[in-house]
Formats: structure tokens, C-alpha cells, sequence
């Protein structure tokens, strides 16, 4: 059995407030293969954003353990085992779109000829090379995200964090993104796991979707979606993919209102 | 959404965390005029350590860098440099001038009047800038026209016209005060027109839409939306107009030679320099600290007039 | 816009846009000019009190040498302060931004003394350095310029986007890589906003520490002993000359500008 490339056990989180204390989340255990592709699904206030930074070592956890392919969280940002993208693509204005994806490689001290190699490569996986040297400021958001995508694959991460990155996109551009994610993420077999609160998005990129219920963040359910790949926009109408999408639909639904349950 | 809530793990340096527990922020807020007092207090404390530090080694090596022969670059003399102690006791001492009174309050009373000047020139200038400026949005072509000269008068040294300004007043016969609070005026006005300016036009244009989609009239826009955009660059422009103000006065007093005001003051202290050093730098302290005062007063009275806005 | 934000920096665009764009402007300074030129010929205005254009641009001509002469000390002292004032400017801005806790407090403290009438120290520097030396206004005018500069790179280096240190931080970066790597570039425009700021207010610097006393060939000497003489088409002259100084400067910077941060023209645009 290989090792999952990330594990969870019993973390929970708490925030200081004016009011005493939250707890963000509460006792997660969570074991994701590698290689695969998981959704945190959720309404506001479910922590999938705090449980997505507590597994980068970006926030330390209150309590529980977290294990990215055999080290601790700490080890595994220290040998930068991670790669992000934000909502927001947070490119340098002042750096070449080659130059922001060759930001890690600086920051990690690999050379320059490598660096370029390396960027450009990347480059050519999200299908920009033809905008290498332009500035940010010159791209649409879809390809800003590209790029910062890129940047967050420069290092060839063995995990890939990504927190709500298509959400300021429009529907057709938000599609398009997302073939091109699932196919970015064939070609390079990172283990992604990815927040989202868009039941059709989770359902059509992951191999499983994690729904979280809120207040206190837990985990209500884990669906697997075993459609098969390559997934195309056929996909998105064939039956399978409908069913697949209901389940998640109605567990999410559980966890808005506990009171009231959706048949499928 | 939780995106901000990111603490460090291993570096303890409070600024670096996003997510300051509340209660903590509250009491950092609770204490901020007091923590800015207390740094202030400990900055003004080291540069007087560094005057009389510098002063100490310059007595201790004769005023020469040992070694290099290069000598000091600011002699240490009580001459050329007092002790920060005679500036106070030469404000605290006797002025030898009618109506008795100390140094210091014969300087405060002087800096009264060269700030009532500015204030005056400051306040009329302003007035015809910020209505100018409503002329100006409301014509565009005028606008167009006026604008790059508006930024051009922000680069050149305006305050040049000083004693120009000075001898024309003098040969109409004024008192040289007027001359002060026209070069004060001048020197406003170009500011707060330029900075109004740009505010109105800042103008969100939905909220213009809007007012104008109920058929609003021109006068209604400008009241219920340009002019509260445009406040906070009008108090910006106040400010740059508050320093420019108070520069161009004491220029103004140099160069009128006559009158009353800190500007002929520090004149006056400069020109019996050899006899008391200390008055010169106590003239200028001062004068600074005024008008450093000057302009807070229009911060605070920007923050009471803008406090209420929400973004 | 905040109390040291200047207005637009010049923009060098190509093509009839620009010259579309300053159309009105020219027509309205050739229509003063013109105004002006009327007024004083026709309207009986004594010419000593307010010369003419055409008076004041043959004093221009007819007392060049005198005012070039006076120029050379007046812009060595304003450049030097420029160059001298930046550096000081800078380093301070660093080191401040070196002690995080305290950076906002110093920062505002700053921006408050900055509000000081800095001419005033005029005279101290001439009692340091004689009232005839150079370095007299040099100093006056490096203390006029360093203030803009710490405040606006300062604002500029605390200015770091939250993104942008998260992205250091999942990759494990160092306090100096993000210094490096994130706060000086992200600076670079705050810290030209200074320099334009501060180019200004050296010229004036200069000018007004001249009128404290100066060498007989300085601009702003001769200013005020002009004015003092009553040759006002001589005073009007170096008036001119001085403003065309500080213009030049300040398009200098904005140039200097353009070349080391580009990225802002796309801004803008």
C-alpha cells in the first residue's frame, strides 16, 4: 500500500475570539491518496479554506497531526512540497509572466539555466509560451490564474493546494479552466486537493469530494466520483455524471439544514 | 470567508499575523495614542543623544576625526553648536524686548502672527480654488485646458514670487502682512484646485448614472455625489496648501524686513548670532514645532469632517 | 490620493493623443500670455511693477550670462540634494521598515514633522557652513527631499500584499528573500513618488535658502536683489529660468522613472 500523500489525524483548529474561542475544525481525519484529485466542498463557514492552509503548514493546528507523504507538514514546507494558487492569481506586476513562474526556483536557489528550462516547460504545459515575456497586467484573469497554476507547479510539487482559483472567472472561461486543470493535472500526477463551493465543479474535476459541514468544521461525507477520464464536456451531460452530481447536491444539502434531507 | 486567517508558525513578530486575536487588537487600539507619544518621546530622546554625542567626541578629538585629519563637518563649539540645555534656558530666559516675557513666549506670540497670516491666505485661497475647481469640472474644455498647467505649477518653485509679491505690496502702500497672506493665498490655491479637481472627477460614474437616470440636474450631482467624492482630495489639497502656507509666509517676512512674525524673528536671531547661538536654534524650534502644529490642525479637522464615511 | 501622493506622473505616449490631449492647455497659456502682453503695453500699468512678456523675455536674453552663471551654483546645490537626499532616503526608509513593530508609528511620526517648515533651518546650515558655501543649501535641500522619500518608500516596503507573502511563505522563503523579492520591487513606484515630490521641493529648498543669504551667482539671490532693486523683468527672468530647472528635473525623474518601472505605464494604461 503505497503511502497517502497527505494524512489527517484528529485535527482541530481553534481561532481566538472577542467571544471567547471557535473551533474552525473539528477532529478531521482525512487519508488522500496520492495521485488523486479531492474536492473540500462547503458552505461558508465550514473551514475548507483553514483545513486547506493547516495542511500547507500555513496554520498550525490546535491539535491532531498532519503527514504529507511520510513527513510532517513542517518538513514538508521546508522541502517545499507544496505548490498554491489563491483566488486571486497574486502575480508580480513588476516580473515577465516567465519571471513569475521562475519565482520558486529563485527563492529555492536552483540555477539559471535550469530555472528557464524549467519555466518554460511549464510554460508550454498551460500553453502560454507565447506570452512569456509579457506583464501580467496584459492578460485576462483566466490566464493570470494559468500562470499562477504554473508558477505553483514550477517545483514540481508533490502536492498541489488550490483554494478557490476559478472562482472569479465567468461560466465558458471557468469550463475551459477547468479542462485544462484535470488536464495539467494527468500530465503531471500531483496529488491536488482543491476548495471549491461549486457542487458542479467538484463533482466534474475530482475523484472524490469531501463535503464539510460548518460550525464546527467537520467532515460530513466523502463521495467518490468514479467517472472515468479523460472527462470532457460530454461528460458534463451524460447521465452518470447527473447522478454523481445529485449525491453531492443532496449531501450537501444535509449539512445546510440537518432537519431536512434531498432524495435523489 | 477565511482567507486571511494565516498566523505564522515560528515567527513571533506581531505585525506578520493577519489574525491578531481581537481582544488583543483592541487593547493595541485602546493604547495607540499613548505607544505613538512613548516612541515619539524615545526618538526625540536619541536625537538629542546623537546632538550632544557628536558634540562630546568633538570636544574629545579637537573637532578632528583621528587618524584621518579630516576635520569634523559641523564644528562642536558651544558657538556653533549649544548644548541642548542653553536652548531651553535661552527660551526660558528674559526677552529684551518691550512688555517683558520670556524668549519663548515673545517667539510663540510671533508665530501667532505669522500663522493667523497664513491661515487667513490659506483660507481665502483655498475657498477660490475649490469653486474654481467646481467651475472647472462643470467646463470640460476649460478643465482640459487648465489641468496640465494646474500640474506644471506643482513642480516649479512658485514661492519664488515671494519678493516680487513683497515690494508690490509695499509700493501700494499696504502693511506687509497683506503681502504675507497673499503669497499665502497664491500658494494654496494651486494645490486645493488641482486636488478638487481630481476629486470630482473622481466621481464613481454608477452613482453619477444613477442620479442622472431620475433625472437629476446637473446642480443635484454635483452636491449629492461630486463634492462628498471629492472631499478627501479636497483635504489633501488643504494639507499641501497648510505647508506651502506657512513656507511662503516666513519667505514672505524675510523678505518684507518689516513687521512682526517668526519669519522676521529668526531673521533677527540669525543677524546677532555671535552674540546669543542659542536664540537662532530656539527661533527655529519654534517655528518647526508650529508649524507642524499648523498642519495637524487641519488633519484634525479633516478627520472630524470625513469620520462619519463609511469606506 | 494621501498628503505626499503628487499628481499623475507625465506620461510619454506617442502620436497625436498627446498633442490632442495639451491642445487646450497651449491655447490657454498662449491666450494669458497674449492678455498679459496686452494689459501691461496698453493698460498704462507702470512697467517696473509688472514687466511685460516681452520685457522679461529680453531680460532673458540680454542678462543670459549673468542668469546662466547664477544657474550653475543654484542647480548643482538642487541635484546634489536630490542625489544626497535619495540615499538618506532610502537607507532610512530600510531601516525603519527593519523594525516591523514600531514601522507604522515611526512612519506617521514622519509624515508629522515632515509638516515642518524645513526652510527655517536656512540659517543654521549658514552658520554651520557659511552663508556663502554651497554645501549650506545643499543641506537645507537634502533635508527637504529625504522627507518625501522615507515617507513614500516606507509606504511603499510596509506595503506587501498579502498574497504575495503567503506565496513566500508556502515556499519557505526568508525574511530577506521577501525584502528581495517582494517588498524593494513592490516599492519601487512609492519610491519614485518621492523622488518627484522631493525634486520639487529641493528647487524650492534651494531658491529660498539662497534668499537667507547666497554668493553673489546664485538664482535665488539674484531674485531677491533684483526684486529689491525693483528690476522686476530681471526678477521675472530667473523666475523663469528656476521654474524651467525644476521642471526638467522633474522630468527627468518621471523619465528615469518610465525606464526602471515600466510596469506602471501598463497600469495605467
Amino acid at each position: 500500500m503505497t503511502t497517502p500523500a497527505i494524512q489527517l489525524s484528529g485535527v482541530s483548529k481553534e481561532f481566538a475570539t472577542s467571544s471567547g474561542t471557535t473551533l474552525a475544525l473539528d477532529h478531521i481525519d482525512l487519508e488522500i491518496p496520492s495521485g488523486a484529485f479531492v474536492s473540500l466542498l462547503g458552505p461558508s463557514g465550514c473551514g475548507k479554506s483553514t483545513l486547506l492552509r493547516v495542511i500547507g503548514d500555513l496554520i498550525p493546528p490546535t491539535a491532531g497531526t498532519v503527514a504529507v507523504a511520510g513527513m510532517s507538514a513542517r518538513e514538508a514546507r521546508r522541502t517545499r512540497q507544496y505548490g498554491m494558487a489563491f483566488q486571486a492569481p497574486g502575480l508580480m506586476d513588476w516580473r515577465t509572466v516567465r519571471r513569475n513562474i521562475e519565482l520558486p526556483l529563485q527563492v529555492q536557489g536552483v540555477p539559471r539555466a535550469e530555472r528557464r528550462a524549467r519555466a518554460d516547460e511549464m510554460l508550454e504545459l498551460v500553453r502560454l509560451t507565447a506570452f512569456a515575456d509579457h506583464r501580467p497586467r496584459q492578460l485576462s484573469g483566466g490566464m493570470q490564474q494559468r500562470v499562477a497554476i504554473a508558477r505553483a507547479l514550477a517545483m514540481q510539487p508533490r502536492v498541489l493546494l488550490m483554494d478557490e482559483p476559478l472562482g472569479a472567472l465567468d461560466e465558458m472561461n471557468r469550463e475551459h479552466m477547468q479542462r485544462e486543470l484535470l488536464r495539467i493535472w494527468r500530465a503531471t500526477g500531483t496529488t491536488i486537493v482543491f476548495v471549491t463551493h461549486s457542487v458542479p465543479e467538484a463533482t466534474f474535476l475530482s475523484t472524490e469530494v469531501v463535503v464539510m459541514s460548518p460550525r464546527p468544521g467537520r467532515i460530513a461525507e466523502r463521495i467518490a466520483i468514479d467517472l472515468p477520464f479523460p472527462r470532457t464536456d460530454d461528460t458534463r451531460v451524460a447521465p452518470e455524471f447527473y447522478a454523481a452530481e445529485s449525491r453531492v447536491r443532496s449531501a450537501l444539502h444535509a449539512v445546510l439544514d440537518p432537519y431536512e434531507s434531498v432524495t435523489s | 470567508m477565511t482567507a486571511h486567517l494565516v498566523t505564522r508558525p515560528r515567527d513571533a513578530s506581531p505585525s506578520r499575523t493577519a489574525a491578531t486575536a481581537p481582544s488583543r487588537r483592541r487593547a493595541a487600539g485602546a493604547f495607540a495614542p499613548l505607544r505613538s507619544l512613548a516612541i515619539a518621546a524615545a526618538l526625540l530622546v536619541a536625537a538629542g543623544l546623537v546632538w550632544e554625542g557628536y558634540k562630546a567626541l568633538g570636544r574629545a578629538f579637537g573637532d578632528v576625526i583621528p587618524g584621518l585629519n579630516v576635520p569634523f563637518p559641523i564644528a562642536t563649539t558651544d558657538a556653533a553648536m549649544p548644548h541642548i540645555a542653553q536652548i531651553v534656558s535661552a527660551l526660558a530666559s528674559p526677552a529684551s524686548v518691550a512688555g517683558g516675557g520670556t524668549l519663548l513666549s515673545y517667539y510663540l506670540v510671533e508665530t501667532s502672527v505669522t500663522l493667523r497670516e497664513s491661515l487667513y491666505g490659506m483660507l481665502i485661497g483655498a475657498v477660490i480654488g475649490a469653486l474654481l475647481a467646481m467651475l472647472l469640472r462643470e467646463i470640460p474644455l476649460l478643465g482640459k485646458a487648465t489641468l496640465p498647467w494646474l500640474i506644471v505649477s506643482q513642480t516649479i518653485p512658485l514661492v519664488a514670487l515671494a519678493p516680487i509679491i513683497v515690494v508690490w505690496i509695499g509700493s501700494a502702500g499696504l502693511p506687509s502682512w497683506i503681502a504675507v497672506t497673499v503669497i499665502a493665498a497664491y500658494l494654496s490655491f494651486f494645490p486645493v484646485t488641482l486636488n478638487t479637481l481630481t476629486g470630482l472627477n473622481a466621481a464613481d460614474p454608477l452613482h453619477v448614472e444613477f442620479l442622472r437616470s431620475i433625472s437629476a440636474s446637473r446642480w443635484r450631482v454635483l452636491v449629492h455625489v461630486r463634492i462628498p467624492t471629492a472631499l478627501p482630495s479636497f483635504f489633501t489639497g488643504l494639507r499641501l496648501a497648510a505647508t506651502a502656507a506657512v513656507i511662503g509666509a516666513i519667505v514672505g517676512e524675510l523678505s518684507a524686513g518689516t513687521g512682526a512674525g517668526i519669519g522676521r524673528a529668526i531673521l533677527t536671531a540669525a543677524y546677532y548670532y555671535s552674540l546669543a547661538p542659542a536664540n537662532l536654534y530656539a527661533a527655529i524650534l519654534v517655528a518647526s514645532l508650529a508649524g507642524i502644529v499648523f498642519v495637524q490642525i487641519i488633519v484634525l479637522v479633516e478627520w472630524l469632517t470625513l469620520r462619519k464615511r463609511s469606506s | 490620493m494621501s498628503a505626499f501622493s503628487p499628481a499623475r506622473p507625465v506620461r510619454f505616449s506617442t502620436g497625436t493623443g498627446v498633442i490632442r490631449a495639451l491642445a487646450p492647455a497651449a491655447v490657454l497659456g498662449a491666450l494669458v500670455l497674449a492678455l498679459w502682453q496686452v494689459v501691461v503695453s496698453l493698460g498704462g500699468i507702470q512697467a517696473y511693477l509688472l514687466p511685460a512678456p516681452s520685457t522679461i523675455a529680453a531680460a532673458l536674453v540680454s542678462d543670459a550670462p549673468q542668469l546662466l552663471a547664477a544657474a550653475v551654483p543654484t542647480t548643482t546645490a538642487i541635484v546634489s540634494a536630490v542625489v544626497l537626499g535619495g540615499i538618506l532616503g532610502v537607507v532610512g526608509a530600510i531601516v525603519i521598515t527593519l523594525f516591523e513593530g514600531v514601522a507604522k508609528v515611526v512612519l506617521s511620526l514622519v509624515a508629522v514633522a515632515s509638516c515642518a517648515p524645513i526652510v527655517a533651518l536656512a540659517p543654521i546650515f549658514n552658520a554651520w557652513f557659511g552663508s556663502t558655501s554651497l554645501m549650506s543649501k545643499i543641506a537645507v535641500a537634502t533635508v527637504a527631499v529625504a522627507f518625501p522619500i522615507v515617507v513614500n518608500t516606507t509606504r511603499g516596503l510596509l506595503r506587501v500584499d498579502p498574497l504575495h507573502r503567503e506565496l513566500l511563505d508556502s515556499l519557505s522563503g526568508t525574511r530577506g528573500q521577501l525584502l528581495w523579492f517582494v517588498r524593494l520591487p513592490g516599492a519601487l513606484p512609492s519610491l519614485f513618488d518621492g523622488l518627484r515630490i522631493g525634486s520639487t521641493m529641493s528647487v524650492i529648498a534651494v531658491i529660498v535658502s539662497e534668499y537667507f543669504g547666497g554668493t553673489a551667482q546664485a538664482l535665488g539671490v539674484v531674485i531677491a536683489n533684483s526684486a529689491a532693486v525693483s528690476r522686476f523683468d530681471l526678477t521675472w527672468a530667473a523666475v523663469a529660468l528656476a521654474s524651467a530647472i525644476g521642471l526638467a528635473l522633474y522630468a527627468l525623474v518621471a523619465l528615469v522613472e518610465a525606464l526602471v518601472v515600466p510596469w506602471r505605464r501598463a497600469l495605467a494604461s
